[in-house]
């Protein structure tokens, strides 16, 4: 799938990490996400690299403050 | 001067094979470069050695070859024979059949006969309940001198034929966090100088009405298809529950034993990972002891884990001085600690 939007975004949350996430839990620090695990992290950034074919900053990533930060990078 | 009590003589540890590093690690993930990092930042680890070959798929080593190697090495520290031994106690996780118990191999290849065994099925706080057990009997007067051995080998849940991308994140952090690895203690009951003091040990099952933290099955010939999951952590429980545990060890390590934190001089965490370890020592509060870990470089070898610590302890150890070693055992939750003192 490609990943264009915040919905395509949670959609993949979904499928590939198989978190049950609204658009609005996005924005949520990773805390406050239910069923995250910075394991997550490291599935959520090669499977972003694969859907849209960039090479994503990876120290970026790691200091990201919420989900939506991470998909403004692997999008922008 | 030298006091009555039981002693800690030699240590002695043995690893698998080269260290291998994160990015050897990330060679199994399609996006090796994006692992590396990322268990750079997590965990923390620099380095562990396995015992199967990832190239080849081998099995290189068994925890009888990498108890036998400690036990030797810790044997020669001490300066005793093999039939100097009195007892042997070791505790694993991973002992490579149920039977016969992978003490007793060792014993047989390091010549130790006629004298009793024991073999405990345990994981993080393994080498603290070995080494309770041992030093309760020499204190009772069955021996003067005892083995006591701990260790892991987890080559058999590395499963090369798997895609890690495809695992839940607590069967992936694993991978991540463990590694191989055996260690020894040579015990006396005898006093022997410059050896340290066993001041006190604490062994404690904590797991009523607790979930376990993490689980490691076995299979038979009538349940290796059941689709159950052989190794798995519920980490969240662990990054919780163990920092609290372990300030609860050494608040009683050290009440027991009338010290205070600033009459400390070591401090020897549990080794879960680097990050783990460092919130571990930040909550623990007692920047006067100098850290004394092994994490960085065995990853998590449970059972042989505080046996690596000792040995990097024991050279600095001199007159006067204090140590405390703190283990978590998080299956099902029990406390562990030992406090060490150089008179």
């Amino acid at each position: 799938m490609s990943v264009r939007t915040v919905a395509d975004f949670v959609v993949l949350l979904h499928e590939e990490l198989g978190l049950e996430l609204g658009v609005e839990d996005v924005s949520l620090g990773f805390d406050e996400v239910p069923g995250w695990d910075s394991v997550h992290l490291l599935r959520l950034l090669t499977v972003l690299e694969r859907e849209t074919g960039r090479m994503i900053s990876v120290p970026d990533v790691l200091g990201a403050p919420n989900l939506r930060y991470i998909y403004e990078l692997a999008v922008r | 001067m030298v006091e009555s009590g039981i002693h800690i003589t030699g240590v002695g540890t043995a690893l698998p094979g080269p260290p291998l590093d994160n990015a050897m690690l990330g060679r199994f993930f399609s996006n090796g470069r994006v692992f590396e990092q990322w268990i750079d930042t997590f965990v923390g680890t620099r380095t562990r050695h396995l015992a199967v070959d990832l190239d080849t798929g081998d099995v290189r080593y068994s925890l009888a070859d990498l108890g036998e190697t400690a036990g030797r090495r810790a044997l020669a520290a001490a300066g005793v024979l093999a039939e100097d031994i009195d007892l042997v106690v070791m505790g694993t996780a991973t002992p490579d059949a149920l039977m016969p118990a992978t003490v007793n191999l060792i014993a047989d290849r390091l010549g130790i006969d006629g004298v009793p065994t024991y073999q405990l099925q345990s994981g993080c706080t393994g080498a603290i309940q070995a080494l309770d057990v041992a030093s309760q009997m020499l204190a009772n007067g069955r021996g003067r001198t005892a083995l006591v051995l701990g260790g892991d080998v987890c080559a058999k849940h590395v499963d090369l034929g798997i895609d890690p991308e495809k695992l839940a994140p607590s069967e992936l952090v694993n991978i991540v966090l463990f590694g191989d690895g055996a260690g020894a203690v040579v015990l006396s009951s005898e006093p022997v100088a410059d050896a340290p003091l066993i001041r006190r040990v604490l062994v404690r099952f904590t797991g009523r009405n607790r979930a376990p933290g993490q689980v490691v099955e076995w299979f038979g010939m009538a349940d290796r298809a059941d689709g159950r999951v052989a190794f798995r952590e519920d980490f969240k429980a662990i990054e919780e529950q163990v920092p609290a545990m372990s300030v609860e060890i050494l608040e009683e390590l050290l009440a027991g034993e009338s010290w205070l934190a600033a009459d400390l001089d070591y401090l020897l965490p549990p080794q879960l990972s680097v990050r783990m370890t460092e919130q571990i020592v930040k909550q623990l509060g007692v920047s006067n002891a100098e850290e004394v870990s092994c994490i960085a470089d065995t990853g998590n070898a449970a059972n042989a884990l505080p046996f690596f610590q000792l040995e990097r302890l024991l050279p600095l150890m001199v007159s006067g001085q204090r140590a405390i070693t703190i283990a978590v055992e998080s299956s099902k939750w029990i406390k562990g600690g030992i406090a060490l003192e150089k008179v």
